[in-house]
């Protein structure tokens, strides 16, 4: 039985190929994902310990916020490291002083700040007592910084903002400081050196003025890196230090260091990242099961008449069965096992794509490529196919040996009333359900979610039945433009339903994801131009750029406030702070004109009266919480100090300050470096917005130009965020329909092959080459748009059941369908249905009519 | 009213000379050795031989289906040989008829469309009193709507010959209309033919090894090793078996 299958197999290679091709594909999606993943965690794991390496112990302030992404982090008394450096075991220490510090290029501009961070530091100029420096950076080129507006900088920002040792220039930190570079460094050194940290910029600052301008205390440091004397253990040294160390510091580990900051970046990034590409990988496979399934029902209906002979002679259920199950398993495996190196080698292939975009890993750092991903991977792949080969060989097995004697008309795909109700059932439920999900606040996303996928296997359920009144309204257009050849192509999209729903639901659902998407992102769009609509008053933003760069220096404000075509400038700060016990991204705003440029549609109390030690938060934040106005909560800030702030307002629009506001000047004492994240202006009356923008941008040259908006752009630059992250999903999402495409091609190519004496006569009567390809092409149109439409209908359906849940949980989101994304992804499927139709095309055309006439 | 064409000496369609050579070398077979042979118009002439004996072989290149390999065929004055694919695709749906032994309709057109196939792939105008009378005369007015899988054998046959006449082409070829029938049923399909013939002054090659079915042809050929060894003009079918066991087959 075994060798029957494998010599089957050898002699239907072609069409075996047509269904691997969407294991293949997946499962590559799949292992490149892993691979980069790992490998990018690998890399970050030996450059944090790299950069670690030569300190022993980090002693730092033990009290942090962590929220939203942003750390604030504690600061220490300069004098913990000269205490520290006098006790026994301890060899050598540094002052080590951290912040965020962004350089101008030499035009002036910010550079980064959009990605990777943007370092600054005191130059630690050492080599250390074994050899190895605190310092992870060398100098490539110049020297250390010795005077306080001097500063080393990182090749990698040399490069880009075309700076050279001896140029002058600003690093914002956020105040606008005046440099000149005096040395070019380089993570690393020798043959290891590599531009930065992944892509981070560094400048590197004398002790005093990183001091000054990173802390803005002079006294105050960040960290104390100590190497300890030889011999002399680490956790050893850090139980020793204990008596010399302030209440609320904390000392870490080298080790412990790096796993922290792989912690932070897999939080923050890589997670993200894995999951946004896995995401993908789902689809995909997802889209090559319903193909693969699609394609082996066929094959098993086209051996219908085999599988009954052997029936008739004297095989059992459980043989034929087995047959067609080796017959899925070797092709799993093969495709999958192609897939896996193909994966591998997309992985090569994207990594060097990222190199060169400048996402800065170490070439040294090679493709990290697991056993465990390629388990999971062949696992995962063949688990697929099985999945959706497990109907069509059950089906093959129930064939009755009679079959073999009747004259059997392939593939008969009868549709079952079970089906129709079963489906109508359903969808009606996912339906019911994602409306449901809209009206009621209480749970709505989940609810949503699960109503979501309620309605697509609902869909995929009904597909057959819908399939011929769809594949005939859709046909009626073709009929009637494209002469017989269209009339014949409608029939041919029309006469086996399953077939051309099976074929049609992978389309489907790798579409319905795209419109969910497009639906998703128009609609954030929207709900960014009402929220400036509704709630900004202004004329004017003036906004950070990127949320790793310098936020804006607070001098900003002050000098907008005081020009003469300014009638308003209200800075709002990100203000991380612990409120009520838990990290809490909250905002500071100068209540009295922060009300004049902003309405937040407060409901009680009022934001302009805001006091000191007052709170005002979303009403949505104050249901969850149970507070009321006049609620007392406890508050924390990153330096230590603790106070009480009283609820005195309660807002409905929470879009520009998120979920909580406080008093910038309760905020400002704790704030450190921290800056503004924006202001908001108002211009005076008569003052053109032209003049009122150049006005301001003589004032914002000083601060490295940041970006101002007027309200439509203000609006646009959110959605252009969102316009990158759509783009990138759309790419990722291609590959699912690239899938599907595929499998309309490998069916149209069996049906073919089905229809070899039709095809014959057709051209023996008089249909030219061109007519035959024509009505297999249009055929090919027919279910891609039969899909397509079925898709983005559905994706768009679910795109705004998920925006309203969205909305009545969160109180945001409006919805927007994407009328013009629409119409672009079905005239590119339909593109696609020609495409996938010129093979099969070309060989049905050149189809020997005589041979598919023969009699004999 | 129907006018019929004039029965004319000049031959609806002709081979000159036709030699088909499969395989070469070793395994060279002859199919059809430099057979010259005019069919006249307004005849129905039947093709008869033994297995192997090229009758099929001449049928399809004098249908455009086949290429020879050296000679000529002719479809009216229009030798084939020259013709490229996209000509004879037109000739084929302009010129010529089809009656194949099976599968000769399109399973997801009605019996209508199967009739109008040929002339809506040229994108033709219909002869309306003629579609009318070729249906009229295979009796199929009430099953014109019909799939061919809700047909029987028979009726299927006769949407065949329907197809065939129904573009009035310069001939008609049948290749064992009647093998999958019934005597019945295959009884009716040759009446049909010979008033196709008779009635409507169409032009018909039917290839056959049944000699019933040769007896409603106006002559018959008689083909062996690729040549023609014979031809009987008023056929009945006693004389056609008779000469058939002459061939000893």
């Amino acid at each position: 039985m075994f060798h029957a299958t494998l010599s089957s197999l050898w002699r239907r290679k072609r069409r075996v190929i047509g269904a691997s091709t969407a294991v293949v594909i997946g499962v590559a999606f799949l292992v490149a994902t892993l691979i980069l993943g790992d490998s990018m965690r690998t890399g970050f794991d030996t450059f944090f310990a790299d950069s670690n390496k030569g300190v022993d112990l980090f002693i730092r302030n033990g009290t942090k916020v962590t929220s939203d992404g942003y750390v604030q982090q504690g600061t220490l008394d300069g004098s913990v490291a000269d205490a520290v450096a006098s006790w026994p075991g301890v060899a050598r220490v540094a002052a080590s002083v951290e912040g965020t510090a962004q350089i101008l290029d030499i035009d002036g501009r910010p550079i980064g700040g959009d990605g990777p961070p943007t370092l600054g530091g005191n130059w630690i100029d050492d080599t250390g007592v074994d050899g190895i420096g605190f310092n992870g950076y060398a100098i490539a080129e110049g020297r250390a910084p010795i005077a306080d507006d001097e500063v080393v900088i990182d090749r990698g920002s040399a490069e880009i903002g075309k700076l050279h040792v001896g140029d002058r220039t600003t690093v914002l930190t956020p105040q606008p400081v005046e440099v000149t570079v005096v040395g070019i460094v380089t993570f690393g050194d020798g043959a290891d050196a590599s531009d930065n940290i992944g892509g981070a910029s560094f400048t590197g600052f004398t002790f005093a003025a990183a001091q000054r301008y990173l802390l803005g205390e002079p006294d105050r440091i960040s960290t104390v890196l100590v190497e300890a004397e030889p011999g002399v253990a680490p956790d050893a040294l850090r139980a020793s230090l204990a008596p010399v160390l302030p209440p609320a510091s904390e000392t870490l580990t080298a080790a412990e260091r790096t796993a922290e900051e792989n912690d932070a970046i897999g939080a923050d990034f890589l997670d993200f990242f894995e999951a946004f590409l896995l995401a993908f990988a789902i689809v995909a496979l997802l889209v090559a099961t319903f193909s693969i399934h699609n394609t082996f029902s066929i094959l098993v209906a086209q051996r219908t008449r085999e599988s009954a002979l052997l029936r008739a002679l004297g095989a059992s259920r459980g043989q034929v069965l087995a047959a067609v199950a080796i017959e899925a398993l070797v092709i799993a495996t093969v495709a999958s096992a192609i897939g896996v190196g193909a994966g591998i080698g997309l992985a090569a292939t994207l990594k060097a794509l990222m190199d060169a975009a400048g996402f800065g890993l170490p070439a040294a750092i090679g493709l990290d490529v697991q056993t465990a991903t390629v388990v999971t991977a062949m696992i995962v792949g063949v688990g697929v196919s099985l999945a959706a080969c497990i109907a069509p060989a059950f089906k093959a097995a129930r064939i009755a040996p009679l079959a073999a004697l009747r004259d059997v008309n392939i593939d008969r795909s009868a549709t079952s009333k079970v089906r129709a109700v079963v489906g109508l059932l359903i969808t009606a439920g996912g339906i019911a359900a994602v409306f449901t999900a809209t009206r009621t606040p209480h749970d709505a996303l989940a609810t949503a979610g699960l109503g979501a996928l309620a309605t697509m296997i609902g869909a995929v359920v009904l597909g057959p039945i819908v399939a011929t009144l769809a594949t005939a309204v859709l046909g009626a257009p073709v009929a009637a433009l494209r002469g017989q050849a269209g009339t014949l192509a409608r029939r041919n999209a029309m006469r086996n339903p399953r077939r051309s729903a099976g074929t049609a639901s992978a389309l489907m659902f790798g579409t319905a994801v795209v419109a969910l998407f497009a639906t998703f992102g128009a609609s954030l769009k929207a709900s960014f131009d009402e929220l400036v609509d509704d709630s900004f008053a202004g004329d004017l933003v003036v906004a950070r750029s990127g949320s790793t760069g310098a936020p804006l220096d607070q001098q900003m404000a002050s000098a907008l406030a005081e020009l003469d075509a300014v009638a308003i400038a209200s800075p709002i700060a990100d203000a991380p702070v612990v409120l009520g016990g838990s990290d809490e991204s909250a905002v500071s705003i100068v209540p009295a004109t922060f009300a004049r440029v902003a309405d937040l549609d407060v409901t009680q109390g009022s934001l302009a009266a805001l006091s000191t030690n007052g709170l005002a938060v979303s009403s949505t934040y104050a249901d969850e919480h149970g507070w009321q106005i006049g609620t007392v909560v406890p508050i924390a800030f990153a330096d230590g100090t603790a106070a009480e702030v009283t609820l005195e307002a309660i807002y409905e629009t929470a879009n520009i300050v998120g979920s909580v506001a406080i008093n910038d000047a309760l905020w400002d004492p704790h704030q450190g470096r921290s800056g503004d994240a924006a202001v908001l202006v108002a211009l005076a009356d008569g003052v053109s917005l032209r003049d009122g923008k150049a006005a301001i941008e003589s004032v914002t040259a000083r601060y490295g130009s940041p970006n101002v908006q007027d309200r439509q752009e203000f609006a646009d630059e959110n959605g252009q965020d969102v316009d990158e992250m759509l783009g990138l999903s759309y790419g990722l999402l291609g590959l699912a329909i690239l899938i599907a495409i595929l499998g309309i091609a490998n069916t149209l190519s069996l049906s073919i092959h089905e229809r070899t004496r039709e095809l014959g006569l057709l051209r023996a009567v008089g249909q030219s080459r061109s007519q035959l390809r024509s009505t297999v092409r249009w055929e090919s149109v027919i279910l891609a748009v039969f899909g397509t439409i079925g898709g983005l209908t559905l994706g768009t359906f679910l795109g705004w059941g998920l925006v309203r849940a969205m909305s009545s949980q969160e109180g945001i989101g409006t919805f927007a369908a994407p009328t013009t994304t629409l119409a672009v992804i079905l005239g590119l499927v339909m593109v696609a249905g020609v495409v996938a139709a010129i093979r099969p095309a070309r060989r049905a055309a050149k189809l020997d009519i005589l041979q598919a006439i023969a009699t004999s | 009213m129907i006018t019929t064409p004039p029965r004319t000496r000049v031959a609806a369609t002709r081979a000159e000379l036709a030699t088909k050579i499969y395989g070469r070398g070793g395994t060279e077979v002859r199919a059809l050795d430099q057979v010259s042979v005019a069919m006249p118009g307004g005849q129905f002439t039947a093709v008869m031989g033994p297995s192997g004996s090229g009758k099929s072989t001449l049928m399809h290149c004098l249908a455009g289906l086949d290429t020879l390999t050296s000679g000529h065929a002719y479809i009216g004055d229009t030798e084939l040989g020259s013709l490229s694919d996209r000509e004879l695709t037109r000739v084929r749906r302009e010129q010529i008829g089809f009656i194949f032994q099976a599968y000769n309709l399109i399973p997801t057109l009605t019996a209508k469309e199967n009739i109008t196939l040929p002339m809506d792939l040229a994108r033709r105008k219909y002869d309306r009193p003629w579609l009318d009378a070729v249906i009229d005369t295979v009796g199929l007015r009430d099953r014109l709507q019909h799939r061919p899988s809700e047909l029987s054998g028979g009726q299927q046959q006769r949407v065949a010959v329907a197809r065939a006449l129904a573009g009035r082409p310069q001939v008609i070829f049948a290749d064992e209309p009647t093998g999958n029938l019934d005597s019945r049923a295959g009884g009716e399909i040759l009446q049909f033919m010979r008033s196709a013939v008779t009635d409507l002054g169409q032009t018909i090659v039917m290839v056959t090894h049944d000699p019933v079915a040769a007896a409603y042809a106006d002559s018959v050929l008689f083909l062996a090793d690729g040549n023609i060894v014979d031809h009987m003009s008023r056929p009945s079918a006693t004389a056609v078996l008779d000469r058939m066991k002459a061939f000893g087959g």
